[in-house]
């Protein structure tokens, strides 16, 4: 009785989606190479993860919101592009990051005022600002990275606590615990899981909708922008196409962490354990000696896989 | 062989609701039956049956079509009978032309290819024929909605068809347009087609029907020719309904007046140029049940609506609460002016659905939980709880999600929403859409309750019974203007009902 009540419990969490995967994967990782589970390459798929997770974390608020954002990858670009600059123009680190920040916002507001308040299709409207602002960091990078900082900038993304924890994971740890305590405990996260479960409602109820969902974009760029800047320290060079490609994988990650593609529920747990799965693919697919050309396949399939669960979770607690 | 068509013992429920109850209907050939009948008589289902809609083995009861009986297994058999239906909601590809749209799916030309020149050419004659200045060759979308709706009825007409079943077509139209269609329409009756004409329009049954058939609660209650019924009894036979007085209101202490709107007009949302209300005035006074009364379409929801701040677009009122004018923006200027809104539709507009019944009935008092930022979860779930106590909601916890509760449980979590953000003025759509008596007894307790305490209630009705028994006042609004107002006794079905179809 017990156990058929915990596996009950257990189908009914929304995080499911990974832990099976995960489960099997690391079974099979395991046989075939026992050295994946060092503590090195641990924590080296953390770190992997971390990059993705901070833009994971808005994501997270943004479609159990009911939003989308195809921009973030450019973002991403955008913001270690910016860092760049301002720190080969000989500004400080604190305010070269500033402005990356500030460039993030930027997108967020331009994203929020065209969807939200010119009600354009958010799938379409931020492809447009993706290859706008793509189009952007090739006219002023000329497609070329930008390289040679500082070791004081360099250290925010390759320090190590202990010599051991990569500083990005750590990040990554304060914007989750972050991220999890707002959309749990707070009025505004609340609001958003209402916005996101049924707009109409939310607006008759006296919620600000309008002025939730564009913080939300604007959160997500300036985030991704972070991601962007880290990232560049992570590797000491800027490259204009650090995060292209990486806005699906995120919301993939975000959507196999149990967060609902229709909106309304979506935790920033399950957000994390998505990162570290796909993270974990990749990095087990290169331990097992395999081509990385598998990788989208199995990650596909994941995905599929993740939305049909979703969508099954929804029909059996009785919405459409 | 007396009828064309003739439906036998049609009866056809729903879980909990028999929509049709031993429906008998014959339609001669050559004549214009008209159908009447209140909000849900079952005018609607009766369409969905002889549309094919429903399948023969959904319902009970069987359809004779040329004195043989037929089994109506889908839309296709109907289309086989020559019977075409004209709908309320116009389905139309509004980038294609005029002609198109009337033809379409019957297209003349041959091999796939269309004949463009017999196309534009028999629509034209079909114009002609109604007299309507329309180009066979314009784009629909520049078209107003009388026009397609003209355009629907020329689609089924163009299909030939011995059977054409209207309903409501008038209601889109203007007078000019009505001329049209009702000269029409005596003129295919003249050649020979049977129509069936549903109509709230007395005016427009005495001018063309030659027989109209009363509806209610699903029944056929008469069935005569026009020229033998007055109108008096045809409304009474519309109403005619027993008053069961499941839960007679207690009276409340009447107070001065809380609310009063004055001039209120709202645009019609998908007529363009056409007010679905038209100036009109009203007041609220405390303590005191106003009911609304009206057909769909009247204009009623939407009254509420621009009260509240759903609907701002071109609204126009004055709308003073508790002695001072207030500005509605949004529905956040109409909350903090102490009013609620129970919406008529619960699942659309009145609760999330993913959501528990504490996150739920906490949602539009979340401002005023204890603390800025963060939700003390300790207050929320004793608010929630004494909420869902207080209103009876019965459910295994309050952190059961809201979609497993039964449609009165959900409208109580709905009303507790409201209670809970302890409004002055409460606006209630249709209180007991969808729920069992029991639910509905304990919403009416709930309602009287609030008003022994001062509250003050809009509530707009199309439960005639409910409307008569809970209202201290009644207003009536029929084609977007007041048409009637009646105080105690004076509230009677049958009055409410005569204002309702006045215009």
């Amino acid at each position: 009785m017990k156990l058929k009540e915990f596996s009950k419990s257990l189908l009914a969490r929304n995080e499911l989606g990974t832990i099976l995967p995960m489960a099997l994967l690391l079974i099979v990782v395991g046989f075939v190479n026992p050295g994946f589970f060092a503590a090195n390459n641990i924590l080296d798929i953390l770190r992997t993860a971390s990059f993705a997770f901070i833009i994971a974390v808005p994501i997270t608020f943004l479609m159990a919101g009911g939003g989308m954002d195809l921009s973030i990858g450019a973002a991403t670009s955008f913001g270690g592009v910016i860092c760049a600059f301002a720190l080969k123009a000989g500004m400080p680190v604190s305010i070269a990051i500033m402005m990356a920040l500030l460039g993030g916002a930027l997108i967020g507001v331009f994203n929020g005022l065209i969807i939200v308040r010119f009600a354009l299709p958010a799938f379409i409207a931020t492809l447009g600002v993706q290859y706008a602002i793509n189009g952007i960091i090739a006219i002023t990078t000329k497609n070329l990275a930008i390289s040679g900082f500082s070791s004081a900038f360099k250290v925010l993304g390759q320090g190590k606590l202990f010599g051991s924890i990569s500083y990005p994971i750590l990040y990554a740890l304060v914007i989750g615990i972050l991220g999890h305590v707002v959309l749990t405990r707070t009025k505004y996260g609340r609001s958003v899981l209402a916005i996101g479960g049924n707009a109409e409602t939310a607006y008759l109820s006296g919620i600000n909708v309008r002025g939730k969902q564009i913080s939300i974009y604007i959160a997500t760029s300036v985030f991704a922008a972070l991601s962007g800047v880290l990232q560049a320290a992570r590797f000491a060079s800027a490259q204009p196409a650090a995060g292209s490609g990486t806005e699906l994988t995120i919301m993939a990650a975000v959507i196999i962490g149990g967060t609902s593609m229709f909106g309304g529920t979506g935790t920033v747990f399950g957000s994390a354990l998505g990162c570290i799965l796909l993270a974990t693919i990749t990095n087990a697919l290169i331990v097992m000696n395999v081509s990385t050309f598998w990788q989208n396949l199995i990650f596909g399939v994941i995905l599929i896989a993740a939305i049909f669960i979703d969508k099954y979770r929804r029909r059996a607690s009785g919405g459409e | 062989m007396e009828y064309l068509l003739e439906m036998k013992h049609v009866t056809k429920r729903f879980p909990g609701v028999v929509a049709l109850n031993d429906v008998s209907i014959g339609l001669r050939k050559g004549e214009i039956l008209a159908i009447c009948g209140e909000n849900g008589a079952g005018k609607s289902t009766l369409m969905k049956v002889l549309s094919g809609s429903y399948a023969s083995h959904e319902y009970e009861g069987e359809i004779w079509v040329d004195g043989k009986k037929s089994d109506f297994t889908s839309v296709a058999t109907a289309e086989h009978h020559g019977i075409e239906m004209v709908y309320q909601e116009m389905n139309m590809m509004l980038d294609a032309s005029v002609a198109e749209n009337i033809f379409v799916g019957h297209l003349p030309g041959r091999l796939g290819g269309v004949n463009y020149r017999k196309l534009y050419a028999d629509t034209q004659t079909i114009l002609t024929e109604i007299g309507l200045p329309i180009k066979p060759k314009a784009k629909v979308r520049g078209l107003n909605s009388g026009q397609l709706q003209m355009l629907s009825i020329m689609r089924a007409i163009s299909r030939k068809p011995r059977i054409m079943v209207l309903d409501e077509p008038t209601s889109a139209l203007t007078d000019q347009e009505v001329n049209l269609l009702m000269d029409h329409m005596q003129r295919l009756r003249d050649s020979g087609v049977s129509l069936l004409f549903i109509t709230h329009k007395l005016e427009e049954i005495y001018r063309i029907a030659d027989r109209v058939l009363v509806m209610r609660d699903g029944q056929v209650i008469s069935c005569r020719n026009v020229a033998e019924v007055d109108q008096k009894s045809l409304i009474e036979e519309m109403v005619g309904r027993k008053i069961e007085n499941l839960y007679p209101k207690k009276k409340a202490q009447i107070g001065d007046e809380v609310l009063k709107v004055e001039h209120l007009s709202v645009p019609h949302p998908t007529i363009k140029g056409k007010n679905i209300v038209e100036d009109f005035s009203f007041s609220l006074r405390q303590g005191e049940i106003l009911g609304i009364g009206g057909l769909v379409g009247a204009g009623r929801s939407e009254t509420l609506g621009a009260i509240f701040g759903q609907i701002t677009n071109g609204v126009q009122m004055k709308l003073t609460a508790f002695g001072k004018e207030v500005a509605i923006r949004c529905p956040g200027d109409a909350i903090r002016a102490g009013i609620g809104f129970v919406t008529e539709e619960r699942k659309k507009s009145g609760f999330v659905w993913v959501l528990s019944i504490r996150e739920n009935i906490t949602l539009a008092s979340l401002p005023h939980l204890p603390g800025r930022y963060f939700i003390d979860r300790k207050v929320e779930r004793r608010k929630a709880k004494g909420m869902s106590d207080r209103l009876r909601i019965k459910a295994p916890s309050i952190e059961t999600r809201i979609v497993n509760l039964s449609g009165g449980n959900q409208q109580k979590v709905v009303l507790g929403k409201w209670l809970l953000e302890e409004p002055r003025i409460l606006l209630i759509d249709e209180p007991t859409k969808g729920i069992d008596v029991g639910a509905k007894a304990e919403i009416y307790s709930i309602m009287s309750e609030l008003t022994g305490t001062g509250v003050s209630i809009i509530m707009v009705s199309s439960d005639m019974p409910e409307l008569v028994s809970m209202s201290d006042r009644c207003i009536v609004l029929s084609g977007g203007k007041l048409t009637g107002a009646f105080e105690g006794e004076a509230i009677t079905q049958a009055n409410v009902m005569r204002a309702a179809i006045a215009q």
